[in-house]
């Protein structure tokens, strides 16, 4: 901007000196901005206050706890015992099993669900009475309870669901995708992936609107096939949505509980206890105020930090694209 | 400020202090009102419906209105949990009991002349505190078996011995009936144990309290049963896949006939009963004991429907009317033993032949001893055992070594004692 322009975003500058600056607020003005500021800090308060309320104080009393031995009871005052419940969480092998099981739902998970909805999103793309239809069924699982939704998947998919009962009566053998370790770990990943895509198939499909309509006309004009296009105008076109969606996609399954209550239980052998349903259904209910709010905070942490590598990792991209 | 500025101002603060105010209030605003609120478990035999016909009756005697809840996280101990935290714990809470951590917030019953007849109370005592009443025992230890298949197979009599039901696995096996009947999630080993309680409590009585007292370890206890449940498994009579089973269906396995024997608790019966005339005639025993140890051994039991009172209950009298119909009303005793498959020492009420063969056990068992984690001042060091051990049991499906197994027993309670 030209020094000679007056800058209208800044704060009226104040006097200093005995002397007026230009720009500022004289008598009547003043009143009257006292009069805005009022306004503007009536309309800010009430949001301020459920921001407060809701987030900021259930945050810190998880903080303050997490240093606790609190164990949940109002007649109880809690202790505090240092850093006692985050040494016990990291040797504890309960819970490094369920920070692992949780990495691998997260990475794993939200590899699927963007592969999933991003390729679903370019096929439902052009707007046709079929894709109509189609961006409704496939936005249906996310309605679902997920609760609802592992028990649905665990009758398809229990030793006895309708899927090894079909594999029976063809004389096949029976697939162990909730009695295997290791495919019940896949199975858990498979049905987040279905219950949970839709909310990322969505921010494709209005990223993929933002693509400019003459850059694809251009390619196509120039004799760019099919992936050149993809690969060199709607995927740079989609980035900002691939953040979007693998940072809430990402944060949503560090969160994993009600489909692991009602499909695995965390078994066989705890080898689907998450993280939250370690917090959850294990410490919680034992009690364990304190060391369960130790690990909502690392929870927290971790997600922030996956958060703020994203972001700073697109940013990056952006910037040396620039 | 102009008259539309102030207007907004005062319209915003106004909206900001009811909003606050609103935050303010909660259910204790009612605590004047006659009404009691109880938490319950709801299962298939104990419905929503179930309870609000048991509590009826006392409404109309006394005009006191009991609200039904049922348990808003996996179970009633998470909810009772989160209910306290909340700072909106229940009047009355149905099906856990008392440990160290509860016992500060209960109602000493003690002084309830009502109290010490109830069955099991002494058995929950703790440091000689009566803080939860019941109605009645459910035995824990007991093996449902087909009889027809038992027939089928030629097993001529119940086993009473593991060797014995090694042999009867094997002969169901061979006559193609499901030996074993387990089950995925909390019931897997929920069943172990009950296969366990006589043994462990001829080998170790009060084990619970030897363990406390670090003159045994968790390991020690339940190797023996680690490695029979292993040898099954690797023989077949135990499906591997029965770790992804769910407990309705395990359930209806045996209801449908295609199992030969199946560990389970007392509330059974009501399944059986419920499910009217089966193809089958079904049986039960206690399960085997060790070569040269008295049969039948000890009997798992817990207290059926304890109820405790909350010590925060603003409403504690109109608490205390509650708990004393349920556990001193004869109908509704009567109608809480029929319901969930409970028993009660001079009260019948059971009346079908497996309930009544379920009544024999308990009267000819030498001691009703305590499960799991324990009773009263019979405790282990540890609370949480029965999800650990269900996950330990798990891993012996999948490939852990039964010595592996009870070493993870024994490092968990190290970790967390």
């Amino acid at each position: 901007m030209s020094s000679t322009v007056v800058d209208r975003t800044r704060a009226p500058r104040r006097a200093v000196g005995g002397d007026t600056v230009v720009g500022a607020p004289q008598g009547p003005r003043r009143r009257r901005g006292i009069g805005a500021v009022l306004v503007e800090a009536s309309m800010v308060v009430p949001a301020l206050v459920v921001f407060v309320a809701l987030l900021v104080v259930p945050v810190g009393y998880a903080v303050y706890y997490s240093f606790t031995d609190y164990n949940g009871f109002p007649n109880r005052t809690p202790e505090v015992v240092g850093l006692d419940n985050y040494v016990r969480l990291f040797q504890s092998t309960d819970v490094t099993g369920a920070l692992v099981v949780t990495g691998a739902v997260a990475v794993a998970g939200s590899l699927l669900v963007n592969a999933l909805a991003l390729g679903l999103a370019l096929l439902l793309w052009r707007t046709t009475r079929f894709t109509a239809i189609a961006r409704v069924v496939m936005f249906y699982p996310h309605v679902l309870s997920l609760v609802a939704v592992g028990f649905l998947w665990s009758a398809i998919l229990g030793p006895q669901g309708a899927v090894n009962s079909l594999l029976g009566s063809l004389g096949a053998s029976p697939l162990p995708f909730l009695s295997d370790e290791t495919w019940a770990l896949a199975t858990l990943i498979g049905v987040i992936a279905w219950a949970q895509f839709g909310v990322q198939l969505l921010i494709y499909l209005a990223g993929l609107q933002a693509v400019p309509a003459e850059l694809l006309e251009a390619a196509r004009v120039d004799g760019a096939g099919r992936w050149h296009t993809f690969r060199h105008v709607t995927w740079p076109g989609l980035a900002p949505s691939v953040t979007v969606a693998l940072v809430t996609s990402m944060i949503s399954l560090l969160k994993t509980y009600d489909v692991v209550v009602s499909l695995t239980g965390g078994g066989p052998a705890g080898s689907t206890k998450t993280f939250a349903y370690q917090i959850l259904a294990v410490d919680f209910p034992k009690r364990q105020v304190g060391l369960a709010s130790a690990e909502a905070v690392v929870l927290i942490i971790i997600a922030a930090v996956l958060s703020f590598a994203v972001l700073a990792l697109r940013r990056r991209h952006d910037e040396a694209a620039a | 400020m102009t008259r539309r500025g102030t207007g907004v101002v005062g319209a915003a603060l106004v909206a900001s202090l009811l909003a606050v105010s609103a935050c303010g209030s909660g259910p204790d605003s009612a605590s004047g009102s006659n009404e009691v609120r109880m938490l319950v478990n709801l299962t298939d035999n104990l419905t929503q419906e179930y309870w609000n016909e048991l509590v009826q009756p006392f409404e109309e005697q006394t005009g006191i209105d009991v609200r039904i809840e049922g348990p808003t996280g996996t179970n009633v101990s998470e909810t009772f949990s989160s209910q306290l935290a909340a700072g909106t714990g229940p009047d009355v809470i149905q099906s856990i009991f008392p440990d160290e951590q509860i016992a500060p917030e209960l109602v000493d019953l003690t002084g309830e002349t009502w109290v010490a007849d109830t069955p099991m109370v002494d058995t929950y005592a703790m440091e000689g505190k009566h803080l939860v009443a019941g109605i009645g025992s459910q035995a824990q230890s007991l093996v449902y078996y087909n009889k027809t298949a038992f027939e089928e197979a030629g097993i001529e009599a119940t086993p009473q011995t593991w060797e014995e039901f090694s042999d009867a696995l094997a002969k169901l096996a061979d006559a193609g009936y499901t030996p074993l009947q387990t089950a995925g999630q909390w019931q897997t080993g929920l069943q172990l144990q009950q296969l366990s309680h006589p043994t462990v409590n001829t080998l170790h009585p009060r084990w619970q309290s030897a363990v406390s007292a670090g003159e045994l370890t968790l390991g020690q206890v339940f190797q023996p049963m680690f490695e029979r449940y292993a040898t099954w498994i690797e023989a077949g009579y135990v499906q591997q896949s029965d770790v992804g089973l769910d407990p309705s269906t395990a359930d209806a396995n045996f209801i449908g006939g295609k199992v030969g024997m199946y560990p389970l608790g007392s509330w059974l019966v009501a399944s059986i009963d419920n499910a009217g005339e089966l193809p089958f005639e079904v049986g039960v025993f206690s399960p085997p004991v060790e070569e040269g140890m008295s049969y039948p051994g000890p009997q798992g039991a817990t207290m059926a429907s304890p109820y405790m009172v909350y010590a925060g209950s603003e409403r504690t009298d109109n608490a205390l009317q509650l708990v004393k119909y349920l556990v001193t009303d004869q109908a509704a005793i009567e109608s809480q033993l029929v319901q969930d498959g409970v028993f009660r020492t001079g009260t019948a009420v059971q009346t079908s032949p497996v309930g009544q063969e379920i009544q024999q056990i308990v009267d000819e068992a030498p001691e009703l001893v305590a499960v799991g984690e324990g009773a009263g001042d019979t405790r282990l060091p540890v609370v949480g055992l029965n999800d650990k051990f269900t996950e330990i049991t798990q891993s012996l499906y999948t490939g852990t070594s039964p010595a592996d197994a009870a070493a993870e027993l024994d490092a968990w309670a190290e970790q967390n004692r």
